[in-house]
């Protein structure tokens, strides 16, 4: 005979999953109850002194022009899966980290973590952020950028111009294109004037999702741009953010947790996030991205994490 | 009755210079021992483990939709444990290898040679060839 709380609990192991699936996937106004649950994220203060900053200063030794080209081979494309919860990062039930902000684009709460035996276990709901992908061929990424302001700001010197595509089995050419618009000041983390180097980010720094191991950052950008299926715009304008990390991958391509990262091999992730900045509240609400790429359950990919490994990196102070 | 010591070398050596001829015959009409490897989009070599003779001649074959490479050259590794060889012998590395294209490596120098692939090294996609 089960307990009270035994059938709780057991109530909970099914319908949280699939309550967690579609809050990710909910359209903004519904989900805007989860995201505003929680204390501020804790760049707050920082993006309030920095935000109307109209004449930021520019980076120490001068601006740093950066160039990547992927001209041939595939990409990792990731799916959606429940990301496993790294003690270094999401603390423990008695003693929990990285709770505060929008769920999935800064923290997590702690009803969205699965915990067993006194340790945060895996996420409820699936994210962009896992170890389940697929490859996709013929994949293509030129970026060229320009790292020249230092902090947050209402006004910025950094410059990005990303192309990247890549194909699916079907002969679908899939296709992102940035930035019209760098984010020069941060909704919930810095983004430094829309381009930063040599940092670290993600993981316990609460630069970005806490989803991702924290990962030593030599480029990364965010801004506003535009996802293209077979060369037609399908949804536009997006968040879109990129990154240039040490290799957070291991074996089987799982996501690695934070002692597992490879400081001395790196890749290029790109992302478009199924989030739209929230200007009024400073804060992210869900919208999931028009991709056009199917999934094996018929629902359509609500965004794009896609890796690029076959790198050519180049870099200069100006 | 004494036998005769000229015939008894004869015996011995008729049939080694037939054997010698033979030989010759079967080393012009075969080429050296071959095997295969393939790189697949699970980041894996496959065989991840070769056993071979001296002299046989390995082809990696891209089989998957990444850019991979074959590197047995410590200089370019940046993972311990990524590459091994046998005392003396060369390191070599393919370059980078597109989905379709092939690299050839003969392996004369017996013992244990491990070697990876440059972007996906962090992955572990790694390979063993061992001669024996």
């Amino acid at each position: 005979m089960l307990t009270r709380n035994q059938i709780a609990s057991r109530t909970t192991m099914i319908t949280v999953p699939f309550l967690a699936l579609v809050l990710w996937l909910l359209p903004p106004a519904q989900a805007a109850p989860q995201a505003a649950g929680n204390a501020p994220p804790p760049a707050a203060g920082y993006l309030d002194a920095h935000k109307n900053v109209d004449k930021p200063l520019e980076i120490l030794g001068g601006p740093i022009s950066i160039n990547i080209e992927q001209a041939s081979g595939g990409v990792f494309v990731s799916l959606p899966d429940q990301r496993e919860l790294d003690e270094h990062v999401f603390g423990t039930p008695s003693a929990p980290r990285a709770f505060a902000g929008t769920p999935g684009v800064n923290g997590v709460p702690m009803m969205a973590r699965n915990s067993e035996n006194g340790t945060f276990t895996n996420m409820k709901s699936m994210s962009p952020f896992g170890d389940k992908h697929v490859v996709m061929g013929n994949g293509k990424l030129n970026i060229s950028a320009l790292d020249a302001t230092a902090t947050d700001a209402a006004t910025t010197n950094d410059e990005v111009r990303l192309m990247a595509s890549w194909e699916d089995g079907q002969g679908n050419t899939y296709e992102v294109r940035c930035c019209e618009m760098l984010a020069t000041h941060g909704m919930e983390f810095p983004t430094f004037g829309g381009v930063v180097t040599n940092h670290i980010l993600h993981g316990f720094t609460r630069i970005g999702t806490a989803l991702m191991p924290s990962e030593y950052t030599y480029f990364a950008f965010w801004g506003m741009g535009a996802v293209l299926k077979n060369g037609e715009v399908v949804d536009k304008p997006r968040l879109i953010h990129g990154m240039l990390t040490e290799y957070v991958r291991t074996e089987g391509y799982q996501l690695a947790a934070d002692d597992e990262v490879t400081p001395t091999r790196r890749h290029f992730h790109l992302m478009v996030a199924p989030f739209m900045p929230d200007m009024q509240n400073s804060s992210f609400q869900q919208k999931p991205v028009a991709t056009g790429f199917e999934l094996p359950n018929g629902m359509e990919l609500p965004f794009w994490h896609v890796m690029f490994e076959n790198l050519d990196i180049t870099s200069a102070r100006n | 009755m004494k036998t005769r010591k000229p015939h008894a070398a004869l015996f011995v050596a008729l049939p080694l210079l037939v054997a010698a001829w033979w030989g010759g015959v079967e080393w012009a009409d075969n080429p050296p021992a071959t095997a295969t490897v393939t790189m697949t989009n699970m980041l894996k070599f496959a065989p991840d483990t070769l056993y071979i003779e001296p002299g046989t001649e390995v082809t990696w074959e891209n089989t998957s939709l990444l850019a991979h490479t074959v590197t047995a050259d410590p200089e370019l590794a940046s993972v311990e444990g990524s590459v091994m060889l046998p005392d003396g012998a060369a390191p070599f590395d393919s370059g980078t290898m597109d989905p379709e294209e092939t690299f050839t490596h003969v392996f004369n120098e017996p013992g244990t040679w491990r070697y990876f692939c440059i972007p996906h090294e962090g992955a572990k996609m790694v390979g063993t060839v061992i001669v024996e």
